[in-house]
């Protein structure tokens, strides 16, 4: 049974994702020892611009250019509007060329083996619904429910599958919410018109477990440990990282906080691009 | 061959008929159990024909006397004991639907002379500690218990309860006085009066118990977690009982037992649904 890692990667005008994805599979290297392919839409580009790459496999969907336009916040005081490309998570199930995938967004910094144990169960679907904020005065409620009055959301960021009947039915029905969005965020009381995949992830998890609480999806060791992208990366050096944090109620200013031996979803994209360019993130 | 069955009371008042809706009840019973399907409706009200024939017997109310300070005068529910049909009852408030069969709480139940449901869930199904409506039980250390639903069996032990219960209802005022004096109800209340039966009759570690499977859905807005709480649960979040019988409460679809609380809740369209259901399966 083939066990791997999938990131997907879909550039923009400004981010180059190909890039994170590449620091992203060397951290799963390293630190999960299982092999990484990449799902994208720059398949040249990777090519010429990163010939040492070290991905097992491209898999290409150079035919998905459907995008929204979102803003992308890099710390408290910035941000840029620019396009977002991420309708083509639902195709990992038939792209993935391994039994047992995990599938891992390219912000999400691997720096420990805690999912490793993980990739060796039977569960057709595990991905996180507890988080943790790495600063610990936000209101999380966005992260707990997909609304306060709805059902629980999950975090499409990281997860791990095994591919069956059911996780098949399961993308499929990713693929149809995906299709008909504006009916489920209906449905759902969503007020965002943008699709996320968190949020239809959620859906189709509700629906697998028969619209009540249920064992469908399997919780990942752990949590979702995140940074938001109103923080801001400032180094890397082995499994530590350090942010800059956002204050609470003083606009632009921040406090210092280091991780160690921590996954983390680093969401200011931005400063963590900076840092692989080799500054410092700031 | 040991009687079992379910036992509903419901005394109409001016505006609120709640022999209608114990006959929605009784129709979602007998659409639902799967052995145990008995019926038993204890009432001074008329019932009409058509209602009557999902009742295996109409009860007259043992002992009607009037209760000051109690408008809906439910506190004769203390002599159900004394008016089930059964050798083994589980009571049930006439404004709740049974959605599931719950033939595993008559075998938990079975090991208990008098047991209590102790833990109520939101309509996302999950539990909930009610420290809104219930701060005398708080205040006063007393059993987090719910007379509307509970089971007992015709014994003595029973029987001796029943009789302090109905002490503790016809001196709620010294009774609360002595027992329930932090955060005092100056109305009488089955729940706080049951709460102190226990207590007096000594059986604590017997009425009720943490593995307790016996649990409903409790939709008194205040306890939904809800950021807002309007004055119904039903502007907040949209409500369908489908096809099956499956009641949708927020895109979660809920199980076992639904105590709905709000009296419009059971409308024509609710009841000619649960009719359907009931002669699709006569």
């Amino acid at each position: 049974m083939s066990i791997g890692a999938v990131v997907v990667a879909q550039n923009n005008s400004t981010i180059d994702y190909v890039k994170l994805a590449i620091f992203s599979a060397k951290q799963i290297n390293k630190f999960l020892d299982i092999p990484v392919s990449i799902v994208t839409d720059s398949k040249g580009y990777l090519e010429s611009q990163y010939p040492d790459h070290p991905f097992d496999q491209i898999l290409d969907i150079s035919e998905d250019a459907f995008y929204f336009q979102r803003r992308f916040n890099d710390g408290a005081l910035a941000n840029k509007v620019l396009e977002w490309k991420n309708l083509s998570r639902y195709r990992v199930y038939d792209l993935t060329p391994y039994d047992t995938t995990l599938v891992v967004d390219v912000d999400y910094i691997i720096n420990s083996s805690v999912l490793k144990p993980a990739l060796f169960l039977d569960h057709p679907l595990q991905i996180y619904s507890q988080s943790m904020d790495i600063a610990n005065w936000r209101n999380v409620e966005e992260f707990q429910r997909i609304n306060p009055y709805s059902i629980p959301f999950y975090w499409a960021t990281v997860f791990i599958f095994n591919k069956g009947n059911v996780t098949s039915a399961f993308f499929s029905l990713l693929s149809h919410i995906k299709d008909n969005w504006e009916y489920f965020r209906t449905l759902y009381c969503i007020s965002s018109p943008m699709f996320r995949n968190d949020l239809a992830f959620s859906i189709a998890i509700h629906i697998m477990n028969g619209k009540k609480s249920g064992d469908f999806a399997q919780e990942l060791p752990g949590k979702m440990i995140y940074a938001k992208d109103t923080d801001v990366l400032i180094s890397v050096k082995d499994t530590a990282m350090k942010f800059l944090i956002e204050k609470k109620d003083y606009l632009g200013e921040y406090n210092v906080a280091k991780t160690s031996g921590l996954d983390i979803h680093v969401m200011n994209k931005l400063s963590l691009s900076r840092y692989i360019d080799g500054g410092s993130g700031v | 061959m040991v009687s079992k069955g379910f036992l509903l009371f419901a005394q109409n008042t001016d505006s609120i008929d709640y022999v209608e809706q114990a006959y929605a009840l009784a129709l979602s019973i007998k659409n639902t159990q799967h052995d145990i399907r008995n019926v038993s409706l204890v009432t001074n009200s008329k019932v009409p024909k058509k209602y009557a024939r999902v009742f295996d017997q109409i009860i007259p109310i043992p002992y009607f006397k009037k209760i000051k300070n109690s408008p809906l005068q439910a506190e004769h529910r203390y002599q159900l004991y004394a008016a089930t049909p059964y050798q083994e009852t589980m009571v049930l408030d006439s404004d709740m639907l049974l959605l599931d069969d719950i033939g595993s709480w008559w075998n938990y139940c079975g090991n208990y002379d008098v047991h209590f449901c102790n833990r109520v869930t939101d309509y996302k199904l999950e539990t909930v500690v009610d420290t809104v409506h219930r701060k005398t039980f708080m205040a006063n250390q007393l059993p987090n218990v719910y007379y509307a639903l509970h089971y007992f069996k015709k014994s003595d032990t029973a029987s001796e309860f029943y009789k302090i219960l109905e002490f503790v209802v016809n001196n709620w005022e010294a009774c609360y006085g002595r027992f329930a004096s932090d955060e005092y109800q100056n109305w009488v209340s089955m729940d706080v009066s049951t709460a102190i039966a226990i207590k007096l009759s000594g059986m604590e570690d017997v009425a009720y118990s943490t593995c307790n499977p016996m649990r409903f859905t409790h939709m008194k807005p205040a306890i939904q977690s809800w950021p807002i709480v309007p004055d119904s649960w039903q502007t907040a979040v949209p409500c369908v009982l489908n096809n099956h019988g499956k009641l949708i409460v927020g895109n979660i679809q809920q199980d076992k037992l639904f105590h709905y609380v709000e009296k419009h809740f059971v409308n024509k369209k609710i009841l000619s649904k649960l009719e359907e259901l009931y002669d699709a399966k006569a």
